[in-house]
């Protein structure tokens, strides 16, 4: 079974690449005319024609990915089949959206997909044995604060948030990065200290009173979320932090005191942040009737929610829609574009993607050799999860918008890296299991 | 902690379900209503992607047509001495302004966007070919249009002209009108939509609502016959003036001894007075409800149904006045062209329509408009009785300002008094309404000048030219 993986793996990788090429030759049938000339922004105005520009993004992608498979065999890396195909898909949906909507992006993109799988193969290779990554959890904290408080001195605000730091040649999001080592401080930091935090200390009326130990690292993981509302003005990364939190402790613990307390302080801060920060108030209002504001602060996701209309069941077609009318549709706002071009059928195939992901992730979790592993796949996996969930749930209005990208679809370039690493991370999990299970799959 | 890891996976895969639902909730419960939202652009856009069908006339003439350049096309709008003598039937397509008129009734068919047009606009996106609109071709005829324009010249008011065999409209005007093609010029715009003393948007003959005056005795003589009231043959005595409850009411002039035919010949409005309270209000009403003139004709422009005294003052002065013409009704000229048509068509009143066919660009007709019967109003012999006392008028009566040589004319003029406590002095609308030839009738013709004075010197006149312009163009 186990020398089938990879096998499995790699036909999966050309059936996506049947849909990427299917996807561009449908880009191409849509406006032939589209013949113009495409000067690379990054390879120092090398020109080249708008077309071979496409498919030699895309056979690079694919290669990418195939190449990695291969090398994975070679280097007898055990790893699930099934997450690197589902985000390859991703991928090759988000480029094909790229190349439609903002073709210097996919540009970018590519070169920052080009990191990822480095990082990738990077990670698959040296940090196959993760026990040791268990005993470094506060240069976690202090890289993470570090990274976390750069933004706030050296930062460039970007669409209302402050959290990028300009290296000159490209902008870097920490936050993005940050959220890996708070998913492995946190393993490593619960796996040591799950038991008494289930526990309970003290008792009081035959009720069990958690004790500072207990809620402190509730307190402080509150207090960070905050911090990084009020400096960064990032509504969306705090609430991912929160929530990656809670669902750790959780899977740690079992004790919905941790889950309820944390829902409690989240709507205090909240409410809170909605009466002190214009920004939060701004976002809550537009949620709640965004056609008061439908020609100034609402624009965006009444834009969105026409595309989203305007799709049906089927979309308007690949190329064929208006999503552009969507403001910054190629980083937030790309599930609304591609609902309004392959329609209900297409965004909900993606929604099953993203669910696919999860559900590999748990098992990996599920099936992990210990409580450190199992707690950064199962991290790992909510991270992801609940990073996707906001985003969607923001552009479809059903929760307030809150600006963080769709997981390997968004033009984003740290977002992507950084997901790429998190892919690492649950794929050498796996491996572990599979090593020590051979019959398992 | 593995049933914690389970937990929290099932949890974290139905938030998920939550999204595929809400989803689909979006794209079935919502998506037409945000796919049509006026601040969708996305339907503008397609349209304006589209080679929106030409608008013909009845000869062929052109009146609305896009002239594409390539990437977007320009409407353009007949015009006739800075003018576009149907601006208000044809109606404008405007980014900013919306539209109006047919180019709204039938922007589907203009844009070719009805299911029938689904097989071509799906081979026009694979073979990337611009997508082009059906064309329209009305019943209107350019040249009847350009002419009744003019001779209602700079005075406000409509005319409407009527093939009474079919149903089709042969001019349908309103003076004042614009010039289509400058709409898009915000200035323009707003100084017409400001003109409330002309209202020159205002399509006065479907939406004008205008006191019948003696027009409407056509209408109210069909209900004295029907129900028996007295026999035509009948004569009164008018003395020049009528007493009903005590208050006097003044007739145009003494007319002595009249009858039915006399009456309507004369415009004798004692006659039509005493015989109306005779008739009483529920057969008043529901013979002015026999000829439609408080229903919509569904002409796909809009319409004003005529509206009559409300329940409360339906006293007898009322009833008298209202049987002439006066009182509380407001008719538009199209409800009184229908009923005159009711008259020259033995009765039966033909839905009114505008669109002769829709053809594909080719020239492959698409649907060819039938005419069908729309009420019937009356019997033939009452129509016969009517159309008597209506060629009196114009042979020998008030109408004879609309007299052709050669040609029987049946006609009955209406002038409508227009006083009242704030204006006592304003003149009153002139009134015709009638059709030609009277033994065969091809053309009727309903016509009001807004406080043009009296109906036979005035309105008769307009009748009479664009009757005769109506029998020779055919």
């Amino acid at each position: 079974m186990l020398a089938n993986l990879r096998k499995e793996e790699r036909s999966l990788l050309y059936y996506i690449t049947a849909f990427l090429a299917v996807g561009v030759l449908v880009l191409y049938l849509g406006q032939p005319e589209f013949n113009t000339v495409y000067e690379l922004a990054l390879g120092s105005g090398y020109k080249l024609p708008f077309w071979w520009f496409v498919v030699m993004l895309s056979i690079g992608t694919m290669a990418g990915f195939w190449l990695i498979s291969a090398y994975w065999r070679v280097a007898g890396f055990k790893c699930d089949p099934y997450l690197m195909p589902i985000t390859a898909s991703l991928t090759a949906l988000g480029l094909i959206f790229l190349f439609r909507l903002r073709p210097q992006y996919a540009e970018r993109q590519f070169a920052w997909l080009l990191f990822g799988l480095v990082a990738l193969v990077i990670i698959t290779t040296l940090l196959r044995k993760m026990d040791w990554l268990e005993d470094y959890k506060y240069i976690y904290v202090a890289a993470g604060v570090i990274l976390l408080v750069l933004p706030i001195f050296f930062g460039r605000e970007q669409y209302g948030a402050r959290s990028w730091l300009d290296l000159g040649l490209f902008q870097l999001q920490s936050s993005e990065f940050v959220k890996l080592l708070l998913v492995m401080f946190l393993a490593s930091f619960l796996a040591e200290n799950r038991r008494v935090l289930s526990a309970g200390s003290d008792q009081l009326w035959g009720i069990s009173i958690p004790g500072i130990r207990e809620y402190g690292p509730l307190v402080v993981m509150w207090g960070i979320s905050l911090l990084i509302l009020v400096f960064q003005k990032d509504l969306g990364t705090a609430l991912i932090y929160f929530c990656t939190f809670l669902a750790m402790i959780y899977a740690a613990t079992a004790r919905m005191f941790y889950v309820s307390a944390g829902l409690l302080l989240f709507f205090l801060g909240g409410t809170v942040a909605y009466y002190i920060f214009d920004h939060v108030q701004a976002r809550v209002d537009i949620w709640l009737n965004p056609w008061a504001y439908s020609s100034g602060k609402g624009y965006q996701i009444v834009q969105s929610l026409f595309a989203l209309g305007s799709g049906g069941l089927f979309g308007s077609g690949l190329g064929q829609g208006l999503p552009g009318l969507i403001p910054a549709v190629h980083t937030d706002f790309i599930f609304s574009a591609i609902v309004e071009e392959l329609g209900l059928v297409g965004g909900c195939a993606v929604l099953v993607l993203y669910m696919c992901f999860i559900f590999r992730g748990f098992m990996i979790a599920l099936n992990a050799r210990n409580d450190f592993t199992a707690l950064l796949a199962t991290g790992f996996t909510a991270l992801m999860g609940l990073q996707t969930f906001i985003i969607i749930a923001g552009v479809i209005k059903l929760l307030p918008m809150t600006g963080v990208t769709l997981p390997f679809i968004s033009y984003g370039g740290s977002s992507l890296v950084a997901n790429f690493v998190l892919l690492g991370m649950l794929l050498n999990v796996s491996h572990e299991v599979n090593q020590g299970n051979e019959t398992e799959y | 902690m593995k049933q914690n890891i389970k937990k929290l996976s099932y949890f974290l895969l139905s938030i998920f379900v939550i999204l595929l639902f809400y989803l689909t909730y979006i794209t079935f419960q919502q998506g037409e209503a945000l796919a049509t939202h006026p601040q969708n652009r996305r339907m503008a856009a397609k349209e304006a992607a589209i080679i929106r069908g030409t608008i013909y006339d009845r000869q062929g003439v052109s009146l609305a047509e896009t002239k594409w350049q390539g990437q977007a096309g320009q409407r353009v709008y007949q015009t006739v001495e800075h003018v576009f003598p149907s601006a208000h039937v044809v109606g404008y397509v405007s980014e900013r302004y919306g539209s109006s008129g047919l180019e709204a009734a039938y922007s589907k068919e203009l844009l070719g966007l009805t299911e029938a047009d689904a097989v071509e606009n799906l081979l026009d996106k694979i073979l990337n070919r611009t997508p082009r609109g059906n064309d329209l071709i009305l019943t209107l005829d350019a040249s009847l249009q350009s002419r009744a324009l003019a001779l209602l010249g700079n005075r406000r008011g409509a005319v409407v002209a009527l093939d009474p065999r079919t149903g089709a409209v042969l001019a349908m005007v309103s003076s004042p009108a614009f010039n289509s093609n400058t709409l898009k010029d915000p200035e323009v715009w707003n100084q017409l939509n400001k003109d409330e003393a002309n209202a020159p948007l205002l399509n006065r003959a479907t939406q004008g609502a205008y006191p019948p005056g003696s027009v409407i005795k056509l209408v109210t003589g069909a209900g004295i016959l029907t129900n028996q009231v007295d026999q035509p043959e009948k004569t009164i005595d008018c003395p020049g003036y009528v007493i009903i409850d005590g208050n006097k009411i003044a007739d145009n002039q003494v007319h002595h001894q009249v009858n039915f035919s006399k009456a309507l010949a004369v415009s004798c409005n004692t006659y039509f007075a005493q015989e109306g309270v005779k008739l009483g209000w529920h057969n008043l009403l529901n013979t002015f409800e026999k000829f439609g003139l408080n229903q919509n004709p569904h002409l796909e422009i809009p319409v004003r149904a005529g509206t009559f005294a409300a329940a409360e003052r339906r006293n007898k002065s009322q009833l008298a006045e209202t049987s002439f013409g006066q009182g509380d009704t407001l008719l538009s000229p199209l409800h009184m062209a229908l009923a005159c048509a009711a008259i020259a068509n033995h009765g039966t009143i033909m839905k009114p329509y505008l669109v002769k066919e829709i053809r594909k660009p080719e020239g492959q007709v698409v649907r060819v408009t039938e005419s069908t019967p729309w009420l019937t109003a009356t019997t033939p012999e009452i129509a016969g009785l009517i159309t008597q006392g209506m060629v009196g008028a114009v042979d020998w009566g008030t109408g004879s300002g609309a007299s052709l040589r050669g040609i029987k004319v049946a006609g009955k003029t209406g002038t409508a008094e227009t006083k009242n406590t704030q204006d006592p002095t304003s003149a009153p609308h002139a009134w015709f309404v009638g059709f030609a030839p009277a033994d065969n009738p091809q053309v009727v013709v309903a016509v009001i000048v807004e406080k043009g004075g009296s109906g036979s010197k005035v309105a008769a006149p307009i009748a009479r030219d664009v009757m005769a312009a109506a029998l020779s163009g055919k």
